[in-house]
């Protein structure tokens, strides 16, 4: 079970609205490799993990997921506020606002609405920490591009923060790659796919 | 300026997250005592400072208070102090 604290991992104060920019951060909200993905990533492939550290680790980073997914429907929230007709149009959100007016939607910056099929459990432990490997890193750039295309400093401040977490999970994710293949055959890894398989002796 | 409930929210904040930062290390490395220890330091820390805050400005979570308090206090996507 989860509990929720009422609160932000990191602040997010936002004093001026811009349409344009919302859109173009919503692509860590529910685009290809933003935060919801993330976090149903590391919280559906724990289940087979075959360690207590790794399943840790999935747990927690999958829950730390959550809370950059609130700060950024926060960012998202706080930058489309009032709003007029004109700005919205002028800025390019017309798109976004005739579906969901300025409700906070899991799309990705194009429009392209959250899909299940942005992530994997593939029920291997290899194979789904390199995805998790990957999915750190291509945040990580996709908060790099992020930080190209905006110039407000209350946006770049809790950005910045995210995409440090970002390459924190990817150590950790390292670390636990190294005690998955420590507790492995270390003769042959791919011998046995440890979500179906009984370990060989 | 940062007002006082601002200013006691980010020290919060800041404590939380070094034991949470820690925590995600000792998942990786639960033997390291060095780690260990810091962490009991920084969360004994936060949670003093999350009884000061809750106690000053409403419940942060619904073990801590219920009803009109939970509710009406400002939720955290809201910039408004």
């Amino acid at each position: 079970m989860w509990i929720y604290e009422k609160k932000l991992q990191y602040p997010v104060k936002i004093k001026n609205p811009n349409p344009a920019y919302a859109k173009i951060i919503m692509d860590q909200y529910g685009g290809p490799d933003g935060e919801l993905g993330a976090s149903l990533r590391y919280l559906s492939q724990r289940y087979s993990m075959p360690c207590n550290e790794l399943k840790g680790l999935l747990t927690d980073i999958g829950t730390e997921e959550l809370a950059h997914f609130e700060m950024i429907g926060a960012m998202i929230y706080q930058l489309t506020r009032n709003l007029s007709c004109e700005e919205i149009r002028k800025q390019g959100f017309d798109a976004y606002f005739v579906t969901h007016t300025t409700g906070v939607y899991a799309a990705a910056s194009s429009g392209t609405p959250w899909t299940a099929s942005y992530i994997q459990t593939k029920g291997d432990v290899l194979a789904d920490l390199h995805e998790d490997l990957a999915a750190e890193q291509k945040a990580r750039v996709t908060y790099d591009n992020i930080l190209r295309l905006i110039d407000d400093p209350d946006i770049l401040d809790p950005i910045k923060f995210l995409r440090e977490r970002e390459i924190v999970h990817y150590q950790r994710f390292g670390e636990g790659l190294r005690i998955a293949t420590d507790t492995l055959d270390s003769k042959n890894y791919y011998l046995y796919n440890p979500s179906f398989d009984k370990p060989v002796k | 300026m940062l007002t006082e409930k601002a200013k006691l929210m980010n020290m919060l904040s800041a404590e939380q997250f070094a034991a949470w930062e820690l925590h995600l290390y000792l998942d990786t490395h639960p033997c390291d005592k060095n780690a260990v220890r810091m962490h009991e330091k920084h969360s004994a820390r936060a949670k003093e400072l999350r009884e000061e805050y809750e106690k000053k400005y409403g419940p942060l979570t619904t073990r801590t208070g219920e009803g009109c308090e939970w509710v009406k206090a400002p939720w955290p996507w809201e910039k408004g102090e």
